[in-house]
């Protein structure tokens, strides 16, 4: 791909690529939005010239060289544009999670040092108003949306529509500005921090150079063969590395369109719309896509239930083979064939997915039936590996190789060495330049001889793929020195639709318990269709029909476990159904919807030690934030089941 | 919440002295108050009271025995419902009137149905004057949709949608006309704390981006202080209070009817 | 799940029952399919008259049982103009006068009984049906009269190297399923693809919030009537061109009402759906499964089509009270 350069400097900093792109592809569509009902777009001329205008406006502003750029909000064209206007002058876009509270804004703001900041409407500037006092070098504050806007009247506000009004002004007085600022970048330059969800601790901001960003956006457009007639829908948190690497970088570099859905909640819809050629989701998204199917196929006829269950049968039995171009009995393709035209097909279609060459998952594991069922009805769903400070450039599964249970081969230019403890190592072209203001965060992270360490315990399997079982410091022992990996027991008791969350223990222990989280729409569908009433969340969780359904799911994992002669002492003997859902703003999960272990251990200390104790119920009190910010507290009596365990299967063989 | 000091227009509805009875039963007796243009005015007052009686009357729904209504200044004398509506009155009402066959857009684009020009012949053959004026209500819908954050429910049927939902399709509706004065009959009635709070912000947007005159009915104290300019109070089909929301509070009939002292 | 069980059983049995005698070899399959369309033929006239019930019943929840008084009336005045001028130009008249009836239904019936029970709706439409059958025959006379569509009655032949002897069918039989086609697809895109079709849905679905955003029921009413008298004025002329005019349509019209029950009271796909399946199922009754219970039960024969469609809507509104396609209302907890 590199040889579609046209002379004339080489594109390596983001705001060259894009000034290429609208140079030698100035008319092709460069991004989408939906607004009022219908779908805008924007070639690459159009994108340029919006960007320069707000980069102008930005410098207008006295936005300046080595500044950072705060961005908050849902994906927006103009906040995309917000990155390559601050990278034009040689700025930093530091992302923000739209849905943080003002607390968590007010951290990154403070580490970042931020003094500008452009966010989509009325809520963030809300937040950041709040945030103010207590931060007053934030100097301004662009907001897209006016809506609601009209009697604010803090001096640091201004809309969007003006910052650009200000910057064509500004362009007009000084042409040369614009394209002097993008000369003057090199790419070394940092052209982004990412701040790390912080699973365990305070965010680290990741200063990625523009360099160590267009190298790993570059191997993957390479891997996969990306190009300009490719179509993304953004969707996911700009403040995500997966988004910013898909929807920013990957595009930015292969020139393909990237699309913006009319608002966080048509993201299906839109989906369906657009038909995306090019798919990456963290596996929570591919398991909501599944249990919307699974709800929706209970509820169809049944003669449409005993079409889709008889083929997905056929799906499970040779989907995978014929994706892979093994050889399928001929019968069996016949089969394989109609279930296309009758149920793959159409199914695929109301995924949103009819158009799909590629999808990829990463970010956590994914459950091997989750991706069984993707990738059987003819879904190229590939898994891959990376984290923020490798810009997720490392592992990825080729086409044809798709194993469910790892995350592929090393990529081109990625080294990676497992350490004697079982941790990852990886040295890659998109190693981060360094986190921000932290050396000694880089010390911790980064070995002597310049591997990332990642955390993560796993090992290459005979064919060559990396397997991750789980974060290195979380895999632990039981008190008889059975192999306890949580995360793994907890992907596959969430692979049932029923279970939305799920906290395993064990680590010396004497055994594996269990708290889980109903899923409030799966569970309430199954308990509709049965004529179970229910008064609401903690009703339906402490029903005893509830507790069956949950105890099959267990049992059906120690059944699955007791097959692995390794993990057969891990099966979960106890477990209980907590009255409330894990919500990443009471801190039990991050941003990104992983658990966090230890804090929960901590806060619902009562119900472990009565799970450990014996007991078959406890009563709980538990403090709960309300999304208006007040606090209260729920208090409920839970029950606690035990689960049937199996004997391992490895144990007989052997 | 209420911008003290915040200036209203003209009287936008002058009522004057309104009785209305069923039968032998009085439900609004010597009613009068009038409501500003941009102005909120709540309603309030024990069950049965007649507040429902009193919007019933405004919009013509019930034609009061004694009495005028006075809209823009012109006497609104004997009118039909939708005349008043024709008129420029809006409302959305306690228990859900909603299309139930139909989806949010076409429950939406009934409210512009005044509002289009072209003859029945000429929408029936898609006519090019007719297709255009479509598409011009169409747009004015989609603000709606879009003012209202309910774009990922433009085809679902209004009976598969949430409660709050539903509430905020009906208000939708109202808003379609582009009304001079819009009636909401408990526009929170049914709903959780987080509903009213999207509900009480969409209230206040509407009246704040739109210059819309509101009159409104609820029970929710809270909601009726945070939201109104000013607050009327209704017992036994009586007036018995009038006044900011501050005034209203400390008033001794208002504190009785309430509490249901017998005077 | 368990209420569809009875539903796909009676289905099932239908489409068994219309099979078996091919399925049996009791027919020549060039037979049976002149059968068949015979009963396609019949089926198409009954889901005309169906089609206007279900119009009203949508629209504004009444019971039309003057719909076949209407077919009859706009029949008479069709055939009796058309004697004086071209047929064209009768049918527009038709049309004005079914109008006129529209207007004048809703000045002196529908407005002066607003907001009564439906039960006394209809028996207001009741008595519009006597009054129509009179006063057409007052007006227009009472002999049996022409519609001459200017279709070759003459059957053709098709299919004649598939079958032995081939099929016969008529040709104005054609053309009334092509009318009663496109008369149902212009129904279909006025009522979703137009404003008035909107504010028509709306005011079917809550008249009080109809009016509240500006609808006029009365208009409403009246374009309502008057929709259902352009279908009465050619379910009129394509009936009278068959059977030619007389009293009897509005007794054959009658059979409007197990299609309905059939198709569901608010659809206007299962008004043709129901009328089809009425017409082919009788005539089916009639020729296969008439002689053999004669055969069996040694009856004295005939008649069971006079009976058979009222038997069949029995069933429905047993297993499945809101018809094929009716709307069941849900109450959501």
């Amino acid at each position: 791909m590199a040889q579609a350069d046209t002379g004339g400097g080489s594109a390596d900093t983001f705001p060259r690529l894009l000034l290429r792109h609208a140079r030698t592809q100035g008319r092709r569509t460069a991004m989408r939005e939906k607004d009022l009902g219908i779908w805008q777009s924007w070639t690459w001329s159009q994108v340029a010239n919006e960007v320069r205008a707000a980069a102008c406006g930005l410098a207008a502003n006295g936005f300046r060289r080595g500044m950072n750029l705060a961005i908050i909000g849902d994906n927006r064209p103009r906040l995309y544009w917000s990155f390559a206007a601050a990278q034009c002058l040689g700025g930093v876009p530091v992302p923000v999670y739209q849905d943080a509270v003002a607390d968590e804004m007010l951290f990154v703001l403070e580490n970042a040092g931020v003094e500008y900041a452009i966010v989509e409407d009325q809520e963030q500037v809300d937040k950041l108003l709040e945030i103010l006092p207590r931060y007053p070098r934030l100097k301004r504050i662009f907001y897209d949306d006016p809506r609601g806007m009209r009697h604010y009247t803090q001096p640091q506000l201004g809309a969007y529509d003006a910052l650009r009004q200000a910057g064509r002004e500004f362009d007009r007085a000084d042409p040369g500005f614009f394209e002097r600022c993008v000369e003057e970048g090199r790419a070394g330059d940092t052209c982004v921090i990412l701040y790390t969800s912080g699973t365990t601790s305070k965010p680290k901001g990741v200063c990625h150079s523009h360099a160590s960003f267009i190298a790993a956006a570059r191997g993957d457009v390479a891997f996969d063969g990306f190009g300009p007639a490719d179509e993304v829908l953004s969707y996911l948190p700009m403040a995500w590395v997966g988004d910013h690497l898909f929807s920013y970088a990957q595009a930015l570099v292969a020139g393909f369109t990237v699309n913006c859905p009319e608002s966080s909640e048509t993201a299906m819809n839109d989906l369906r719309e657009i038909g995306p050629t090019y798919y990456f989701a963290p596996p929570r998204i591919f398991e909501n896509l599944l249990t919307t199917v699974m709800i929706r196929m209970e509820d169809a006829s049944r003669i449409k239930r005993g079409l889709f269950h008889y083929f997905m049968d056929v799906a499970r039995r040779c989907g995978m083979q014929i994706m892979d171009g093994k050889p399928v009995p001929f019968a069996d393709r016949v089969r394989y064939l109609l279930g296309d035209l009758l149920v793959y097909g159409p199914l695929r279609n109301v995924l949103g997915m009819s158009r799909l060459r590629v999808a990829y998952t990463g970010g956590a594991a994914i459950g091997p039936d989750l991706h069984r069922f993707y990738r059987s009805i003819g879904i190229n769903l590939k898994q891959l590996y990376g984290q923020t400070e490798t810009a997720v450039y490392v592992c990825k599964q080729p086409n044809g190789e798709a194993r469910l249970d790892t995350v592929g081969r090393p990529l081109p230019g990625v080294d990676i060495k497992i350490t004697g403890a079982g941790e990852i190592w990886v040295k890659t072209p998109g190693l981060l330049k360094e986190y921000y203001k932290s050396p000694d965060a880089m010390a911790e992270s980064i070995s002597p001889d310049g591997y990332f360490m990642t955390g993560d315990a796993g090992f290459f399997d005979s064919h060559g793929h990396l397997k991750v079982i789980d974060r290195a410091r979380d895999v632990g022992k039981l008190n008889d020195e059975t192999l306890f990996a949580p995360q793994f027991l907890e992907n596959k008791l969430k692979f049932f639709p029923y279970i939305k969350e799920a906290v395993c223990f064990g680590d010396r222990r004497d055994m594996v318990c269990a708290l889980l989280n109903i899923d409030m729409q799966a569970v309430g569908n199954w308990a509709e269709r049965r004529g179970l009433a229910y008064a609401g969340y903690v009703d339906l969780a402490g029903k005893p029909d509830v507790y069956a359904l949950l105890q099959e799911c267990v049992e059906a994992v120690n059944a699955d476990l007791a097959q692995e002669a390794h993990l057969a002492g891990s099966q979960v003997r106890r477990f209980l159904v907590l009255h409330k859902e894990l919500d990443a703003d009471d801190d039990e999960l991050t941003r990104t919807r992983k658990v966090r272990r230890v804090f929960i251990a901590q806060k619902y200390e009562s119900m472990v030690s009565a799970l450990y104790g014996g007991q078959d119920r406890c009563i709980v009190e538990t403090e709960v934030k309300f999304e208006d910010g007040r606090s209260g507290k729920i208090r409920a009596d839970v029950q606690i089941r035990d689960a049937r365990t199996y004997p391992a299967a490895g144990a007989r063989v052997a | 919440m209420t911008p003290h000091g915040r200036a209203f227009g003209e009287p936008v509805l002058a009522v004057d002295n309104i009785s209305l009875a069923f039968g032998g039963v009085k439900a609004l007796s010597d009613v009068s108050f009038h409501v500003r243009e941009r102005e909120i005015l709540a309603i309030i007052g024990p069950n049965g009271a007649g507040k429902s009686s009193m919007l019933n009357v405004i919009n013509g729904v019930y034609r009061p025995q004694k009495g005028t209504i006075r809209f823009f200044g012109e006497a609104h004398h004997n009118i039909d419902t939708h005349e008043a509506a024709a008129q420029g009155i809006a409302r959305t009402f306690q228990n859900l009137a909603l299309f139930k066959g139909m989806n949010v857009l076409d429950n939406i684009m009934t409210g512009r149905n005044l509002r289009m020009k072209a003859g029945l012949l000429a929408q029936a053959m898609r006519f090019g004057p007719a297709e255009r004026e479509e598409l011009e209500h169409r747009a004015a819908v989609e603000r709606i949709i879009d003012f209202l954050e309910i774009q990922a429910y433009r085809k679902t049927p209004v009976g598969r949608l949430p409660y709050g939902l539903q509430k905020r399709v009906d208000l939708g509706r109202a808003l379609a006309m582009e009304p001079r004065l819009l009636l909401l009959d408990e526009p929170m009635a049914g709903m959780n704390v987080e509903e009213k709070q999207d509900m009480c912000r969409f209230i206040l947007d509407v009246n704040d981006e739109f210059g819309t005159t509101i009159v409104l009915i609820e029970h929710d104290m809270g909601v009726v202080m945070d939201l109104s300019d000013r607050v009327i109070v209704l017992d036994y089909g009586r007036k018995i209070g009038d006044g900011t929301p501050d005034e209203v509070r400390g008033t001794q009939a208002v504190i009785d009817a309430y509490l249901g002292v017998k005077h | 799940m368990k209420r569809h069980l009875p539903v796909m059983i009676l289905c099932t049995a239908l489409v068994a029952g219309l099979a078996a005698p091919l399925a049996t070899g009791a027919s020549a399959p060039g037979f049976y399919m002149e059968v068949l369309f015979g009963g396609l033929a019949a089926g198409v006239l009954y889901s005309l008259v169906a089609l206007g019930f279900v119009l009203i019943f949508k629209a504004s929840g009444v019971f039309n049982f003057a719909q076949g008084s209407m077919v009859l009336f706009a029949a008479l005045s069709v055939a009796r103009m058309a004697e004086v001028m071209p047929l064209w130009l009768a049918a527009m008249l038709g049309v004005g006068v079914m109008v006129l009836l529209a207007i004048l239904i809703e000045r002196l019936v529908l407005r002066p009984l607003v907001n009564q029970e439906g039960v006394v709706l209809l028996m207001a439409t009741l008595g519009v049906s006597y009054f129509l059958d009179g006063f057409g025959q007052s007006v227009w006379g009472s002999d049996i009269y022409e519609i001459n569509l200017g279709l070759p009655k003459a059957p053709v032949m098709i299919l004649g190297n598939l079958f032995k002897g081939g099929i016969l069918i008529n040709k104005d039989d054609v053309a009334a399923a092509v009318v009663a086609l496109l008369l149902v697809t212009a129904l279909a895109l006025f009522f979703q693809k137009t404003a008035t079709g909107r504010a028509l849905r709306a005011v079917a679905d809550d008249h009080q919030a109809a009016q509240s955003i500006g609808i006029p029921l009365n208009r409403i009413w009246v374009i309502v009537w008057s929709v259902a008298g352009i279908v009465a004025v050619v379910a009129g002329m394509v009936w009278g061109s068959k059977l030619g005019v007389q009293f009897s349509i509005s007794q054959v019209a009658l059979k409007a009402l197990p299609v309905v029950i059939l198709g569901g009271f608010t659809s206007i796909p299962g008004a043709i759906l129901g009328g089809l399946i009425i017409g082919v199922g009788e005539k089916m009754a009639e020729i296969f499964l008439g002689p053999l219970m004669v055969r069996t039960f040694d009856l004295a024969g005939g008649g069971i089509e006079n009976w058979f469609a009222y038997v069949l809507a029995l069933l429905f509104l047993l297993v499945r009270p809101e018809g094929l396609f009716g709307e069941r209302i849900i109450d959501r907890v």
